[in-house]
């Protein structure tokens, strides 16, 4: 028999999930997350929330409705146009206050503005926060360790914050059900939207901006968007992936002829080739880096350490190149080549050219 | 006021994950039995604090917060430039989740003194979470400047350019301002021979090497030891599970000259459907 009590805060199951817009378009991580925060509100017996912070915003509210909220907070500004994180933070802490009770959940993507934004409200809301999961759920958690009684007893809806860790093949649960809110930013994806529905009903609820001084400190001078120069590593059909294999830098250029083999195609590469400046950060794929999900990835001298892994295992085919017969890589990979990058690429290259010069061959498409 | 400069940065000692040294049977790291290093992420933080004293002079100050044996990381600091550094060790400390190592860093930083920056790296290669720098400057009520690329300071105002998504941004914002660098900045610069002489002078005298490493504990720092550790984390690492061995059925083509391996892996996968016309 257990002793253990519920000694959960009380909580009314609401799922808050702050939007992300960039020029008035919604971040394709907020109708994820919208996806993820209606399974879990549902699951906890709560509304999902979501705020939406900017200027002229258009029908961004309706579309929120639309892929899962009940309700949007719209906080619309001139000085909210661009993101900037004390302004930012200003709005949330404020909405936060107006709760009765504090929502249960608050999920942010885990992109460049959700990691600036997501720590300042934890830290002010002295909550728990727990970065770049790949899965969320709810589920009870009876907690038994006696270094703080008062922790001691069994909780309900606790929020399993699922993350890959240790840099290792594990997968950690992280949970933090003492406080609320309970926060998570999720890995742009990994979690799956809702069809959007244009029958579906939710509120639109304006809300004060009250910014200070003091949340204007920092100024955007100027804002540069890589539009068609940019790597397009997130749209890419097929990716040709380098990594340390490669031995050197001069390696990529032979990935880049590889790629321009292939239609809509872009390089990416490991996290210790960008480390040592072979390649630029934006080909960076994995944990620190970019999530992709392209129909083909080659992953030519990548030996598939959990943090790539995390970045590309979405992908449709994975077809690995590397000397090392024991890589992680081909463990997961669908089809492997265990030799040499430079005799392997090369020899692909050659074939296809040879492909593309006979005529007939082409034609020949086969599908799966 | 355009310089000099009060600087701090913050640096940690992770286990070195390169090596299969000191890894449990369940794949976790044995962090007493495993190789230490400094974070990599820091050498990015460190190359721009030392940038700003060379630059615009000023002090930097190294703080980190770890066990006992962190003051290596410490040292190499000081063999790069830095002036002096601060560990922050406590069994106190064990099991702060970053809202707990936040606070502590706060109640260090604020003993150590005034200052105009904090660098910090993006993230650390143990948690990977990047939360702990902005849960600082959060305590500290500081504007913050993260995924920082490159950056001047001009009268005593901070020029910067930050990595966004699919793109990059230019602000500019007052001192002091906290700063996480990306690894996209300037790697880290050798050793000057000068910096390694110097420490290993000071190795050989403890009570010199004293003046320039200090070790602080909660009780020095006057923190509460119920906001620190296990006690002060509202998240706990409730379970790991190892991934399941992925796949398992992928096809091998081995042992033939590349042109049959080749012309194989073209056959029986999709790489065709993809090729340009």
């Amino acid at each position: 028999m257990s002793e253990s009590v519920n000694l959960a805060p009380p909580s009314d199951g609401e799922v808050l999930v702050i939007a992300e817009q960039i020029l008035g378009e919604l971040q394709p991580v907020t109708l994820e997350l919208l996806g993820a925060g209606r399974y879990l509100a549902d699951k906890l017996g709560g509304k999902l929330s979501t705020v939406i912070i900017g200027h002229n915003l258009g029908d961004i509210p309706q579309k929120l409705i639309e892929y899962g909220a009940d309700t949007v907070y719209v906080a619309d500004d001139p000085e909210l146009q661009d993101y900037r994180t004390l302004s930012y933070r200003r709005v949330v802490c404020d909405l936060l206050e107006t709760f009765k009770l504090p929502p249960h959940i608050v999920l942010l993507g885990s992109t460049t503005t959700g990691r600036d934004l997501a720590p300042r409200i934890a830290a002010n809301f002295e909550t728990g926060l727990t970065a770049d999961c790949t899965e969320l759920d709810i589920g009870p958690y009876e907690h038994k360790s006696k270094v703080d009684p008062s922790k001691v007893g069994l909780y309900e809806g606790c929020l399993y914050a699922i993350r890959p860790s240790f840099g290792e093949s594990l997968k950690a649960r992280i949970l933090g059900p003492w406080k609320n809110p309970q926060m998570a930013t999720t890995r742009p994806g990994q979690m799956t939207p809702l069809a959007p529905d244009a029958n579906r009903i939710g509120k639109i609820v304006n809300i004060p901006v009250k910014l200070q001084k003091e949340d204007l400190r920092l100024v955007v001078a100027e804002t540069v968007r890589e539009v068609s120069k940019g790597v397009r590593l997130a749209e890419a059909d097929v990716i040709v992936a380098g990594g340390y294999g490669l031995g050197s830098k001069e390696g990529f250029e032979l990935m880049h002829e590889l790629a321009k083999c292939f239609e809509n195609s872009a390089v990416g590469a490991s996290r210790k080739v960008v480390d040592l400046g072979w390649i630029p950060y934006e080909h960076q794929v994995g944990q620190t880096g970019k999530t992709v999900r392209p129909k083909v990835y080659i992953a030519c001298g990548i030996s598939g350490a959990i943090q790539h892994r995390v970045g590309m295992s979405k992908s449709g085919t994975i077809i690995a190149i590397n000397k090392d017969p024991d890589a992680p890589i081909f463990k997961f990979a669908h089809h492997g080549i265990v030799g040499d990058v430079y005799q392997i690429v090369p020899e692909l290259i050659r074939q296809f050219k040879e492909k593309l010069t006979t005529k007939g061959e082409k034609t020949v498409v086969h599908t799966h | 006021m355009a310089g000099p400069y009060e600087i701090f940065v913050l640096i940690k000692q992770v286990p070195d994950q390169g090596s299969k040294a000191g890894l449990n049977p369940d794949g976790t790291i044995d962090r007493a039995k495993a190789k230490r290093m400094l974070n990599p992420f820091d050498r990015y933080a460190l190359q721009a604090a030392l940038h700003v004293k060379r630059t615009y002079g000023g002090r930097v100050t190294a703080i980190s917060m770890g066990p006992p044996p962190a003051v290596e990381i410490l040292l190499e600091a000081l063999e790069h430039g830095v002036d002096r550094g601060y560990l922050l060790s406590d069994r106190r400390l064990a099991a702060s989740d970053t809202l707990a190592t936040a606070y502590a860093l706060f109640k260090t930083v604020t003993h150590v003194g005034k200052f105009d920056l904090i660098f910090c790296g993006l993230q650390t290669t143990d948690g990977d979470t990047a939360q702990v720098g902005p849960q600082l400057a959060e305590r500290l009520s500081l504007p913050q400047v993260t995924y920082c690329e490159d950056f001047h300071l001009d009268d005593g105002r901070l020029h910067a350019r930050r990595i966004i998504e699919g793109g990059v941004q230019f602000v500019d914002c007052v001192t002091p301002a906290l700063i996480t660098v990306a690894n996209s900045y300037h790697p880290l610069a050798y050793k000057s021979f000068r910096g390694a002489w110097r420490v290993q002078q000071l190795q050989r005298n403890p009570e010199e090497l004293g003046k320039y490493i200090r070790t602080v504990d909660l009780d020095i720092i006057q923190a509460d030891p119920e906001r620190c550790g296990l006690k002060g984390s509202p998240t706990i690492v409730a379970a790991t599970e190892k991934v399941g061995e992925l796949g398992g059925n992928c096809s091998m083509y081995e042992g033939h000259a590349p042109d049959e391996l080749v012309g194989e892996l073209i056959e029986k996968s999709n790489l065709k459907e993809f090729l340009v016309a």
